[in-house]
């Protein structure tokens, strides 16, 4: 039987790209809650005003 | 679990998965009868036996557990573990197809294992839709739970699939009982080895998505 190497190939980099997908995926979740976080921790006292996209709508 | 203890689970993950592909590429022996091709296996198995079998069984015994407690806990372990799951299976369906062109000559076919494992991975698929069409958090883990526990019920039939129909698939390599039917001890310590790194990998990826799960509750809260 041929070795078919390129199938062998192709089935490994299509597990990497979906792992790597949800690994961002779980990353770039992570960034926005310590984003959030960090917003949240912010002294009002030191002056920093929200812009004003960041101001929630009445 | 502590974010230290995560990042030291990622590393070993890491390590085990380049000990795997090494096993896989460098130790193993070329498979008399699949050629090269067969180095597919190293992936497609563990990744089976582990979203299958590890990510439904976490998803079923979480469902049931928060079901019984409406432990907060329980809820998020079984959500993340039907997240990788998911993605596991997703990759065992492709690799495996990516492997039966070349040896049973097609992409797909509807054999009784290739459709019972779809129809898992819909069922898991529609497990994490509805978790996300539901803006109650209350009520999404008790429907989730619902659906967490009847979807695992098709993993026996997709182990027996093999026995109970006539089936292109061939039966269970490593989840056979009495002798072994994989040739060479270096193909079955290839095996074993990638199934150790994907059981890591998937701790890994749950306690990850635990850990996120937790925070945006408390960033919500």
């Amino acid at each position: 039987m041929p070795d078919n190497w390129g199938y062998v190939v192709a089935a490994y980099a299509v597990a990497a790209v979906f792992l790597g997908a949800y690994w961002r995926y779980l990353a770039r979740r992570a960034r926005q809650l310590d984003a959030y976080s960090l917003r949240r921790r912010r002294p009002p006292s030191m002056g920093h005003r929200e812009p004003r996209a960041h101001v929630p709508a009445p | 679990m502590r974010r230290t203890t995560i990042r030291v689970l990622g590393w070993l993950t890491v390590l085990a998965l380049l000990l795997g592909l090494v096993w896989g590429f460098g130790v193993a022996p070329r498979e008399v009868t699949q050629g090269n091709v067969q180095r597919i296996m190293y992936l497609h198995v563990p990744s089976a036996i582990v979203g299958e079998y590890v990510g439904f069984g976490v998803l079923f015994l979480a469902s049931i557990a928060y079901l019984l407690t409406r432990s907060e806990r329980a809820d998020r372990l079984a959500r993340a573990s039907a997240e990788v799951a998911v993605v596991l299976l997703a990759i065992t369906i492709v690799s495996g197809s990516i492997w039966g062109k070349p040896t049973w000559g097609t992409w797909w076919t509807w054999d009784a294992r290739l459709t019972t494992v779809t129809i898992l991975f819909v069922m898991g698929l529609a497990y994490l839709l509805l978790r996300g069409m539901i803006e109650d958090g209350e009520r999404a883990a008790r429907f989730g739970a619902v659906l967490g526990i009847l979807a695992p019920l098709n993993v026996p039939l997709v182990h027996f699939s093999v026995y109970w129909w006539r089936t292109l698939h061939q039966p269970p390599s490593l989840l056979k009982p009495g002798p072994s039917m994989i040739s060479g001890d270096a193909i079955k310590d290839a095996l074993y080895i990638n199934l150790a790194a994907f059981v890591l990998l998937y701790a890994y990826l749950v306690a990850t998505r635990v850990r996120l799960l937790r925070r945006e509750v408390e960033a919500l809260a």
